[in-house]
């Protein structure tokens, strides 16, 4: 069977790292995110990942292509992130790629940062970041970081497959999830989850500047937000606002 | 000699296939209908916003996200029984190379989108409301008359 999805690496990446995910999801809370925390820290883009399942595109920086889903390193500190939306369909074998990668890495916990949808996010002031993890040494991670814990419901995309990839390798993974818009770009949302993982990594990282920038980042994020838009009603995304059967 | 015996369908299979075939040909629609234009126009010199559509059993909720706006300049128009425009001006001039494009030139001022409501709406009741960035739209549907069925 042809390889579907392929781990390109441009730079030499040590074992043993976090890796953060950034993939374009509810609010792109995770894309704005992870670009934030890449930028703050000076991370350099040590591998790219490429997959005929997705569209054919090539992301040019300074004149130069680039695959739009890359993977970044500064000091220990992975992150892959998506400049464009992930087809639906390319969502589980590249969610698959990633955990396997992360395996052969020896990448001690992945943080998956991303948003809750929540249907009154008009009216909050104050984003609460939620967490779910990958098994019982991740969620006493959560649990020390004070992040309350998503005890039941669904989670649907990228997130919920790497969760349960992660669980499949026995690798620890935690996904942080603040309360977001569904349909539009959340930098407030993002800059409560970048606290948030920052404050448990012990990573310096301002979110001041990002707060500043929200309305430019709103601006800016139209159109990844429209397109995340389609391929979240194509993997039924709303099902996390279900009820789970509960006997 | 290996011999496969081919399943007869089902008619639900058969249906099932049907309702998949058109909901993939819906997407598909609704996806050419999304991507085939930009979100900008230079000779309006306009964005269009992001946009949103819930409809329950009493109204039609439309969401608008409208960064950067100043608020006192956001306009809300029926221009006809089913199609609301929404219009605001921008607190500031943006410009393509603010976005890093260099291979376009213009700049926009303002946002403005038109929004095609599916189902009879009375817009000359809507309400509006604006938070957090977002303009919030309340458009109620229009009664019909019911009849009582009693509950045995």
């Amino acid at each position: 069977m042809p390889e579907l999805v392929r781990i390109v690496e441009r730079g030499s990446v040590p074992p043993g790292g976090v890796l953060l995910a950034g993939l374009p999801d509810v609010g792109l809370v995770g894309v704005i995110a992870t670009t934030h925390i890449i930028s703050s820290l000076g991370m350099e883009e040590v591998a790219y990942i490429d997959s005929n399942l997705l569209p054919p595109i090539a992301v040019l920086h300074d004149g130069l292509p680039h695959s739009p889903l890359r993977i970044f390193h500064k000091d220990g500190i992975l992150a892959v992130l998506s400049e464009t939306a992930i087809p639906a369909s390319a969502v589980q074998p590249i969610s698959q790629s990633i955990v396997d990668w992360c395996k052969g890495k020896e990448v001690k916990m992945v943080v998956s940062l991303g948003g809750l949808p929540t249907p009154n996010r008009q009216n909050i002031e104050e984003v609460k970041v939620f967490g779910a993890a990958s098994n019982d040494e991740a969620l006493k991670a959560l649990r020390e970081g004070s992040v309350e814990i998503l005890e039941r419901g669904f989670m649907v995309g990228p997130y919920a497959l790497i969760l349960r990839y992660c669980a499949e390798k026995g690798i620890n993974a935690i996904a942080l999830l603040a309360q977001s818009f569904f349909e539009y770009p959340d930098p407030e949302a993002a800059a409560a989850v970048v606290s948030k993982v920052t404050e448990m990594l012990n990573l310096e990282v301002d979110v001041t500047e990002l707060l500043k920038k929200g309305e430019e980042i709103r601006l800016r994020a139209r159109d990844v937000m429209r397109r995340t838009q389609q391929e979240l009603a194509r993997m039924s995304k709303s099902q996390e606002y279900d009820l789970p059967l509960y006997v | 000699m290996y011999w496969e015996r081919r399943r007869r369908r089902s008619i639900f299979e058969i249906i099932d296939e049907y309702l998949e075939e058109l909901e993939r040909a819906s997407r598909e629609f609704m996806g050419a209908l999304l991507s085939g234009r930009p979100s900008w126009d230079t000779s309006e010199r306009c964005l269009e916003p992001l946009t949103n559509m819930h409809i329950t059993p009493d109204e039609v909720v439309v969401t608008v996200d409208l960064p950067m706006v100043k608020p006192e300049t956001i306009k809300v128009r029926a221009l006809s029984d089913n199609v609301l425009e929404v219009s605001a001006e921008m607190k500031r001039t943006v410009y393509f190379r603010e976005f890093g494009v260099t291979h376009h030139s213009g700049e926009f001022c303002g946002f403005k989108s038109k929004t095609r409501i599916p189902v009879p709406v009375d817009m000359r009741n809507l309400t509006t409301k604006f938070v957090r960035g977002i303009l919030e739209i309340h458009i109620p549907r229009k009664a019909k008359a019911g009849v009582r069925i009693p509950v045995e």
